[in-house]
């Protein structure tokens, strides 16, 4: 088997789902591939940074947790809400998670569910006014 | 190092089930010493989710937002920073899955630290922003998840609504393009007003 078998084969030794035997054969094919073998060495590596980069505190922005206060501060206490309010926030919010926004020109978005919210409004009206205009046309033709 | 730069929160007991007791009845000073305790770890993951300070305020804030709306809810079965933390990545992965932002240039965030740290060999922390900064936007999210985080491959595919055999092979080819930036030395250094020194007043 060439290096390329080896090296597709690399991401799973690393993260651990490797049979017992396919490691062995990785490990038989390292003990004389430098090549194979340095490049295990530099995606440790990399993984090794990574994680360490994961564990670095960064600084946020001054005055964060006092703008995150005035946010919070306008909440409703937790738990307040009725459990029909509550609902209807996380089902709005679950629908804003899954549609994801539109972006608009001049880096404004518009959330989904808005549109399809005014697209059931506008198919509403429209079958208000077709019955309507029905009712009105049987109204007037004569008998 | 790495160590030279704990987690200002590690180094604290979580807050007690009384505390969040009244955070959660709405005790507003209550709620704030946890935004403060907390706020470096919540902006941080955010900040490796998303890439730019804009964005990492609007997920970090969001985060402490439904923080503040399920305290009731926490029962302690987790430690309170497991689920905040937890709690953070999902507002950040939310959050990309909702906007999308125009790319901002590459500046390097401060740390809450008394020193520089260095990363690996030649690798310190301008070096890893420019590249995860380089990464494709469909490689960032799982790679970050996965290497920076150490996240189980199928709660990535979870969080990310993306089948597992793709969540894999994004992370392997996030894996291969980041060896070749950190080891070719392909990532330019990030540049910005922040550099990549301590901040003097965290």
């Amino acid at each position: 088997m060439d290096c390329s078998y080896f090296r597709e084969r690399i991401n799973q030794y690393i993260d651990g789902e490797m049979g017992y035997l396919e490691v062995a054969e990785l490990q038989a094919h390292l003990s004389f591939c430098p090549d194979c073998a340095a490049e295990l060495a530099q995606v440790g590596e990399v993984r090794g940074a990574l994680a360490a980069w994961g564990r670095l505190e960064l600084a946020p922005p001054p005055g964060f947790a006092e703008r995150v206060m005035a946010v919070v501060e306008r909440e409703p206490v937790p738990g307040s809400r009725k459990p029909f309010g509550q609902a209807v926030d996380d089902t709005l919010q679950r629908l804003d998670d899954t549609l994801g926004r539109i972006p608009l020109p001049g880096g404004r978005t518009i959330p989904v569910k808005n549109l399809i919210g005014w697209g059931l409004a506008a198919v509403a009206v429209g079958i208000g006014l077709g019955r309507h205009r029905g009712r009105r046309s049987r109204e007037l033709t004569p008998l | 190092m790495a160590t030279s730069n704990p987690h200002k929160w590690a180094s604290l007991p979580d807050p007690s089930l009384a505390e969040l007791g009244r955070a959660g009845e709405g005790d507003a000073q209550a709620f704030k010493l946890i935004v403060e305790r907390y706020q470096g770890m919540v902006y941080s993951v955010a900040y490796n989710v998303l890439g730019n300070h804009t964005d990492a305020e609007d997920a970090a804030q969001e985060a402490f937002l439904r923080c503040y709306r399920k305290l009731p809810q926490f029962r302690g079965e987790a430690t309170f920073s497991t689920w905040l933390f937890r709690l953070a990545l999902t507002a950040s992965v939310d959050y990309k899955r909702r906007e999308k932002r125009h790319p901002e240039p590459i500046e390097t965030p401060e740390m809450v630290a008394d020193a520089v740290p260095q990363l690996g060999e030649g690798i310190d922390a301008a070096t890893i922003v420019a590249a995860l900064h380089d990464l494709p936007e469909d490689y960032r999210v799982p790679t970050v998840l996965r290497d920076v985080y150490g996240l189980p491959y199928q709660e990535i595919a979870e969080a990310t609504a993306r089948p597992l055999g793709t969540v894999k092979v994004m992370v392997h080819r996030g894996r291969a393009s980041l060896r070749l930036k950190l080891r070719a030395g392909g990532a330019g250094p990030a540049q910005g007003p922040a550099g990549a020194g301590p901040r003097s007043d965290a």
